[in-house]
């Protein structure tokens, strides 16, 4: 019988292990409500324009309130994770539109090609993300991003006394932006906002999985003209709108 | 003379040290250095064996916040959160210690523990 390289070198292996481990360790069984993203998803939004209310926040004030994000008061220095943008016809027809804006979480993301501690990252199901315990607060990435979604912590952040447990706050000198709500969406749910603007407001936004195909999103998106901002700088934003 | 002087000096340090460790053993357990006396948890056994975590709960929580993180891991039964439902005052459970050894984990300046 003969073996070749890889088989020799695993059984090596396995050998090694069992030494390591024989002599009075035990392994701990895995828990089992442990769940990880995977690229079998790939989260996007879909936001009906024609259905957003010029008057209505609901969709920021709920992002302020899950991810405890705090009222600066300052316009140069507020933080904001979505807000809402008024859009005129220059032209002088067609109604004023107004949407709300928030990180596009693209696939091929500004922000994180130029972030120099890699705090900021894509995750397997596409979501772009600030790993905060990293994050030096340079601000590259606010130059970087197209969108304006990212806000720094210019100063210690206030605990509001009915903050959500959690969404940890960020500390002084970090970047933050939406998230698209990772917790809620590791635990099934939807982003806070849309489900704010379907009990609020008009229901005019929709969360869903782009590669399941008999998900909602993926049939509207088939069925209806969508469009993204600024697609001609080929970003592949996953917030999509429609009726701009 | 010279060396009874020294001899009276060294004798009356020794008594001096002596009525000392005599008042320390006299004072109440609270104000006597020595290990801290943390806050009995309420649930009825940990994540992993108590004498483990005592040793390795920081690397625990640091390698799963990574993971958590950057790989979206997430682990119900070991959150943060959770460490929460048994250690229900992380004044009188984590800070007891972490003062103790003189370590100011900046975790809990963002990651809000629930009293």
């Amino acid at each position: 019988m003969t073996m070749d390289r890889r088989t020799v070198l695993g059984l090596g292996g396995m050998l090694a292990a069992g030494v390591v481990l024989a002599p009075g360790m035990r392994l701990i069984a895995a828990p089992n409500d442990r769940t990880d993203a995977s690229e079998k998803h790939r989260w996007a939004m879909l936001i009906d324009v024609n259905k957003c209310n010029p008057e209505c926040t609901s969709c920021t004030q709920a992002c302020r309130k899950e991810n405890n994000v705090p009222l600066v008061g300052d316009p140069q220095r507020d933080i904001h994770w979505i807000r809402k943008v008024e859009l005129h016809n220059k032209e002088g027809y067609g109604p004023d539109r107004s949407l709300p804006v928030m990180c596009n979480h693209c696939e091929h993301p500004p922000c994180v090609h130029v972030c120099p501690t890699q705090a900021s990252f894509v995750r397997k199901d596409g979501i772009v993300l600030v790993d905060m315990h990293r994050c030096i607060g340079c601000r590259y990435c606010m130059i970087a991003c197209p969108y304006k979604a990212r806000s720094l912590v210019y100063s210690k952040p206030l605990v509001p006394p009915d903050a959500n447990p959690r969404v940890p706050i960020r500390a002084k000198g970090v970047v933050e932006k939406c998230t698209f709500c990772v917790h809620r969406i590791d635990d099934g749910g939807e982003p806070a906002c849309v489900e704010a603007c379907r009990k609020e407001g008009e229901g005019g936004m929709l969360f869903g999985d782009l590669n399941d195909p008999k998900s909602e999103i993926s049939i509207r998106v088939r069925q209806v003209q969508t469009t993204v901002i600024r697609a001609d700088l080929g970003l592949k934003p996953r917030v999509r709108y429609q009726g701009i | 003379m010279e060396l009874f002087r020294s001899l009276a000096t060294r004798m009356s340090v020794v008594l001096f040290l002596a009525l000392l460790l005599g008042l320390g053993g006299a004072f109440p357990a609270d104000l006597e250095a020595g290990p801290p006396v943390l806050e009995k948890p309420k649930g009825s056994a940990c994540v992993r064996p108590g004498e483990w975590m005592r040793r390795n709960h920081m690397d625990f929580l640091k390698h799963k916040r990574s993971l958590t993180v950057r790989e979206g891991l997430r682990v119900r039964s070991e959150s943060l959160l959770k460490c929460a439902e048994c250690h229900t005052s992380h004044g009188r459970f984590c800070d007891r210690c972490h003062s103790y050894v003189g370590v100011a984990p900046d975790c809990f300046e963002c990651h809000l523990y629930p009293e």
